[in-house]
């Protein structure tokens, strides 16, 4: 039966698994040794008990062993800063290419607890907490202690992150050589220019287009220099189909997991499945296995109406994602249910078109990014999407110190309050959550108990 | 029967017991919060059933409600502050479409719809300048009562201008404007407005009319004016505005109770 257990109940079930004869890839074993690296947040949450999310799992925390064994086979690895979802597609094109997302780093202070000082660091670069908790980058950067530092780094710049942008050139002014290339920020055309509708929905003049692809042209260079391969259109087009399995499954994944009867598949496990969809975590042949399995999984419970969580849970659409993985643990103990979610690269989970010479498909997508248009343009895809997965509430989780959420939140809660009069609530999660756990889950539990008052005729 | 509501918020502890079919209140009590919170709230409880005249076998349901619910070892069940105070001010001021409940430790906006449920609702979820806190500390700063805030900022003309945004930060303020001469009742007057001010940031652009002003520092004389100045819109003082969380709590545990 599906369920959630903790740290400790995983060890004595991999045991069971194990000796039952399941078959695991060598990156594999009882999650609790992650906590021996100072994952000691793991001790904290609650899992999925299915194999395959014991599979996710040891796949994303045994990414840095990947980076270093990539690296002694000869492999260059590439840093693809703030890029969500399109650098890497390009990259896995190339068979000696790995390419990882430093950003991930935003992570450790929470999985760490903190204990790793990389905040610190950041503090003393003049980078403090008034940045998203990104900034734990630069510590990582400087310690070199959970990923190798890469052979290239590609940041995008220009309609992104603010934030992001200051810590990367602070990142660039310690030096880490940098390939910049600019993303505009994306409008609807005028009238008198050429337009192109993007994937996902959204409309940019065609110049918006073409100037990413010749961004994206200075990329592909830099790319075949450290690789030594060229990197042609049939390359990338097969680059694009496998990008475009990892989506196909998150795709159906998500759909089963936020519209089933029963909730097939947990938050926690779900947040971590659709981030694999940006930076596949550095292995993506791997990761569409890891997903295909996880999509089993979840269709067989739904085949067999299984799940957990009460069925009257509150459907909530989460946006943003949130900086202590244990908060969705707390959401659903709270009575809540995800029933849809924006973690800020939608467009990475849209199909990459196939049909277009593949750089300016990868530019199509570049543009459709949520983040580098406007906060209404978010706000209406979202819209949809509540729509789509029939949420009841829309739930904004705020990243301190990040300034899109900072500036957006409140926005996408008017439109979506104004279209689909629905309950809206906005919380901040910071890297760690222990002290605060009291008033999150007051704002947990009473936006559930709003949306079972409202059920009520 | 008997139903009890008790809202354990961050600085005091209060409990309303109401007569389940009538909804009428029978009794209710306040206490300050302490470290023993559930033995404060047993012990409040206890006084406030004796001075009735009630036996603890007459009290169907407890619900609790507020920032220590889960610590309150006598309560059925809890509910949130949010739902809570919600049913409290709305069985108290019927039309109100708007609760701005401004406590201790926090502050918050809840939206009702027009049947009186909790649409949504914002919460002051960064710092204490927009709480009670704040003016726990300012009258600790200038050596007088909280009780006398409301009376000494009414004789303010000219409100002293706090501009930050963080309640230690503003603390500095306060001294150098002492230090400059500045009226007490200016100081006292301009850290309402700072308060209102930040309280009113939760409210968008859209705010639903009549707006209820409920929580303990709604007792604070002149806040509902500053309120009021910084909202541009009337606002109304609850009836009883510490107790309407706890009146809520306690409406619910009625509802509990006749429902099933």
């Amino acid at each position: 039966m599906p369920g959630q257990i903790t740290l400790q109940e995983w060890d004595q079930r991999y045991e069971q698994l194990r000796k039952a004869g399941l078959h695991q890839p060598d990156y594999s074993g009882p999650l609790s040794r992650h906590v021996e690296d100072g994952d000691t947040r793991l001790l904290k949450l609650r899992y999925d008990n299915s194999a395959a999310a014991l599979r996710l799992w040891n796949f994303l925390l045994t990414e840095e062993d990947r980076l270093h064994k990539a690296r002694a086979e000869g492999k260059k690895l590439v840093g693809t800063m703030k890029d969500l979802g399109t650098i890497p597609v390009m990259a896995y094109s190339l068979d000696n290419l790995v390419a990882f997302y430093p950003d991930g780093a935003w992570w450790i202070p929470c999985v760490m607890e903190l204990n790793t000082g990389l905040l610190k660091i950041a503090d003393k670069l003049g980078i403090d907490e008034s940045f998203c908790p990104v900034r734990a980058m630069l510590g990582a950067f400087l310690t070199g202690a959970h990923f190798p530092i890469p052979d290239l780094l590609t940041c995008s710049v220009g309609a992104t992150c603010d934030d992001f942008s200051a810590i990367a050139q602070r990142l660039n002014g310690l030096g880490y050589p940098i390939l910049w290339w600019e993303i505009p920020h994306r409008h609807p055309p005028e009238p008198d220019e050429a337009a192109v509708k993007l994937p996902g929905g959204f409309s940019a003049p065609k110049s918006q287009v073409e100037f990413v692809e010749s961004q994206l042209q200075h990329i592909k260079t830099a790319f075949e220099d450290l690789s030594g391969q060229r990197l042609d259109e049939k390359k990338l087009s097969t680059g694009i189909k496998k990008a475009n399995k990892v989506r196909t499954y998150l795709a159906e994944l998500r759909q089963l997991a936020f519209t089933a009867p029963q909730c097939p598949m947990p938050a926690l496990e779900m947040l971590i499945a659709e981030m694999l969809a940006i930076h596949f975590c550095s292995d993506r042949n791997e990761t569409i296995v890891v997903l295909k399995g996880l999509l089993e999984e979840v269709k067989a419970r739904v085949r067999a109406g299984i799940g957990f969580l009460s069925p009257d849970a509150a459907r909530i659409f989460w946006v943003n994602p949130v900086a202590d993985l244990q908060v969705m643990n707390l959401f659903e103990d709270c009575g809540g249910r995800i029933c849809g979610t924006e973690y800020l690269f939608t467009h990475a989970l849209d199909a990459i078109p196939q049909d277009l010479p593949p750089t300016e498909a990868l530019a199509q997508m570049a543009l459709a990014d949520p983040m580098v248009g406007s906060s209404i343009d978010r706000a209406s895809r979202i819209c949809n999407d509540v729509r789509i997965f029939g949420a009841e509430a829309l739930l904004i989780s705020r990243i301190p110190g990040a300034s899109h959420c900072a500036l957006e939140g409140q926005i996408i809660g008017e439109i979506v309050r104004d279209k689909l009069n629905i309950p809206v609530v906005e919380l901040e999660v910071p890297p760690l959550t222990d002290s605060i756990r009291p008033a999150l889950r007051t704002r947990l539990e009473a936006l559930v108990e709003t949306v079972r008052a409202r059920r009520k005729k | 029967m008997i139903c009890a509501g008790i809202d354990a918020g961050s600085r005091t502890i209060k409990i309303v017991l109401i007569e389940a079919d009538t909804l009428k209140v029978i009794t209710k009590g306040l206490t300050d919060q302490g470290v023993e919170q559930d033995k404060l709230t047993s012990g409040l409880f206890r006084k406030l059933l004796k001075n009735s005249g009630i036996d603890k076998k007459d009290v169907g349901r407890i619900i609790a409600t507020g920032y220590g619910r889960n610590a309150v070892s006598i309560a059925d069940t809890t509910i949130t502050e949010i739902t809570c105070h919600a049913v409290g001010v709305r069985y108290l001021v019927p039309d109100a479409e708007t609760i701005i409940d401004i406590g201790g430790e926090d502050s918050k906006l809840i939206r009702l719809d027009r049947s009186g449920r909790v649409r949504d609702f914002a919460m002051n979820d960064r710092c204490a300048a927009g709480t009670g806190r704040f003016l726990e500390v300012v009258a600790r700063r200038l050596g007088v009562d909280i009780g006398s805030l409301g009376r000494m900022a009414a004789k303010s003309h000219s409100p002293a201008p706090i501009s930050s945004m963080c309640v230690v930060f503003a603390e500095t303020e306060i001294i150098g404007l002492l230090a400059s001469g500045t009226a007490r009742e200016d100081i006292i007057a301009g850290v309402q407005a700072a308060i209102a001010a930040r309280v009113t940031a939760l409210t968008g652009r859209n705010i639903d009319l009549p707006i209820v002003f409920t929580g303990g520092v709604a007792m604070v004389s002149g806040m509902d004016t500053a309120l009021q100045s910084a909202l541009g819109q009337t606002v109304t003082v609850s009836p009883d505005p510490q107790m309407t969380g706890a009146l809520g709590a306690a409406i619910l545990a009625a509802k509990h109770i006749t429902h099933y």
